[in-house]
């Protein structure tokens, strides 16, 4: 039950994008596609769909990039300063979303960068890379840091360590920080509403425009291809993290 | 045979004042050691003696507070753990759990860009070298305890380095097998001639293997020497009771350490030569070759004599009253009393 209750409203979706009719509205007996033929011949929303998927991936990589270097540092530097450094990366989770979005905005206007693919990828990135942080953390909690010693008794330096040792040693937790990066920055529509206007217009900003000005179904259909495409990035995730768990099983 | 040899000029280690502290606590106090080239040193002690602590600072991994390390007369300390060329085998192994052992053993050389077939021709002769040919495309996780740890000796042993750093190596084996790798461990250090610089708390296998050995006890060097040396002439009550069992004697002159071993004992009044003490068996304890006698003795703590079974000619039994002898030079007189 309480799963339905948890999962009902995203699946609401799918059934009113299927409507016949004009507005917003459950079909009753008669099912049309034509809302997904128009969300896919629609060069504004073909747009938004890129330029979503241009800025989750770019700060799905950036955030990765960032979260997973912190992670590294915070846990080769042992300082009784580094919890304190921790805290404040995580910040960006804490702070309510309204109150980070502000700050972006004020902070993109000085640097040009509002309403630009830049700003969004920036603002996105330092939302996201928390995450990130957290994912790779928790890897590195189960890695033995005698292999990291192991590589340097052997001459190689810090960076060959990183990449050859510590690298492939938390790459579930680097996956799935930038997966959960990927997510965060594809739906996300609080900051984007303050830092975007004409030139940047995301798929959750579309989605929310559309429902504003008119009941246009079309955003039923946005919604499901939305939710689509995040579980199909949990799907690979948990296929690639079972291939993992079998190979390890096999060689055992 | 010394296929796989580093440089022989290279490998002779001097501690000099070596000392390292954590806040408050002295984990190694004012070391001054002289490692040959080329030898099997053994640092023994318990856990808490300093001995990995030592080592983790030989290896370049633990600052030190004070004092110096000498290779070949050149000081070591400002030089990192990744230029220093020691290799190192660990507690637990440190296998690269993704790579296979081929890769594993060639990552040193890989890492110095050494050309790809020179690297493969290497890992062919330090497999051979563990005999574990047969096993160079398996991950480590695919391995038992016994071929991980040559794998590991492999693999700190592949770019030559003058010196070889072990780290309780054997801790994880069952004592069958750790007799085994003992035997292979000593050979391979024959055939490579490098300076193998081995920590344990574990006295077997200090005895079984070293050239020389080094007892450590809170930080310092307790007492220095041959196997030989340590067993048969301990220094102080430490020495004498942490390598090997000693019996502790008080003497009017100041106490004397004697092994279970070098007892001679025989019932009450039937003994060959003098009888030194007196006293009743209190319990016998039997492990096949040996037996363990408790013998109680007025005034005194129980003594332990070791009896070769086979030559337990008097059938003796527990509440007998018994004469302990022993030689002259049996007694040794500690100096730390």
């Amino acid at each position: 039950m309480a799963l339905l209750f948890l999962v009902l409203p995203a699946l609401i979706a799918i059934p009113v994008s299927l409507t016949p009719k004009r507005f917003l509205s459950m079909p009753k007996g008669d099912y049309s596609w034509r809302h997904f033929e128009f969300l896919f011949s629609s060069p504004e929303w073909l747009s938004s769909f890129a330029q979503s998927g241009i800025i989750a991936v770019s700060t799905a990589v950036l955030a990765t990039a960032l979260g997973t270097l912190a992670a590294i540092g915070l846990w080769r530097v042992t300082s009784k300063y580094s919890e304190m450094v921790r805290a404040f990366l995580l910040l960006p989770l804490i702070i309510p979303q309204i109150i980070s979005a502000m700050a972006f905005y004020r902070l993109l206007i000085p640097l040009g960068l509002l309403d630009t693919y830049a700003g969004l990828i920036l603002a996105h990135t330092v939302l996201a890379a928390p995450l990130v942080l957290i994912t790779v953390s928790a890897s590195l909690a189960n890695f033995d840091p005698k292999l990291e010693q192991a590589s340097r008794n052997l001459g190689a330096p810090a960076w060959t360590t990183m990449r050859r040792v510590i690298l492939p040693s938390i790459r579930p937790g680097v996956f799935a920080g930038a997966l959960f990066a990927f997510i965060l920055s594809w739906d996300e529509i609080v900051v984007t509403l303050f830092i975007s206007k004409f030139n940047v217009y995301t798929l959750p900003r579309r989605m929310w425009n559309g429902i504003r000005e008119n009941t246009d179904p079309t955003v039923a259909a946005a919604a499901v291809v939305l939710i689509a495409v995040t579980l199909g990035a949990f799907a690979v995730s948990a296929i690639v993290s079972r291939q993992r768990a079998q190979t390890a099983l096999k060689e055992d | 045979m010394r296929e796989a040899a580093s440089d022989a000029k290279s490998g002779g280690l001097t501690l000099s004042g070596l000392t390292k502290h954590f806040g408050s606590f002295t984990a190694v106090d004012n070391v001054d050691l002289d490692i040959q080239r080329g030898e099997f040193l053994t640092l023994l002690g318990p856990s808490g003696s300093g001995k990995t602590t030592l080592l983790m600072m030989i290896a370049g991994f633990l600052d030190i507070t004070a004092g110096d390390i000498l290779l070949d007369g050149r000081s070591i300390r400002d030089v990192p753990a990744e230029r220093r060329n020691f290799g190192m085998v660990f507690q637990g192994y440190a296998l690269f759990p993704h790579m296979t052992v081929r890769d594993n053993i060639g990552y040193a050389l890989d890492v110095r860009k050494r050309p790809r077939a020179e690297i493969a021709a290497r890992v062919d002769e330090m497999l051979d070298l563990v005999q574990l040919t047969e096993f160079g495309h398996r991950k480590p996780g695919q391995l038992s305890g016994g071929q991980q740890q040559r794998v590991a000796l492999a693999r700190a042993l592949a770019f030559a380095p003058p010196v070889l750093l072990l780290d309780e190596p054997l801790g994880a084996l069952d004592k069958k097998l750790r007799i085994e790798v003992q035997d292979q461990l000593k050979d391979i250090h024959q055939r490579v001639g490098t300076t193998f610089v081995y920590v344990t708390h574990d006295q077997e296998e200090a005895l079984s293997m070293s050239d020389r050995i080094v007892i450590m006890q809170q930080g310092r060097i307790e007492q220095l020497g041959t196997p030989n040396e340590l067993y048969e002439h301990p220094r102080t009550r430490f020495a004498a009771g942490f390598l090997g069992k000693s019996n502790f004697l008080t003497m009017p002159d100041g106490t004397y350490a004697l092994r279970p071993e070098k007892i001679d004992i025989a019932p009450g009044g039937q003994m060959n030569g003098t009888a030194r003490l007196t006293g009743t068996i209190r319990g016998i304890t039997y492990f096949g070759a040996v037996q363990k006698l408790m013998v109680a003795v007025e005034g005194r703590d129980d003594i332990e004599v070791d009896v070769d079974s086979w030559r337990n000619p008097h059938a003796l039994r527990e509440g007998q009253p018994v004469d302990l002898g022993w030689s002259d030079t049996a007694a040794v007189r500690l100096e730390d009393t």
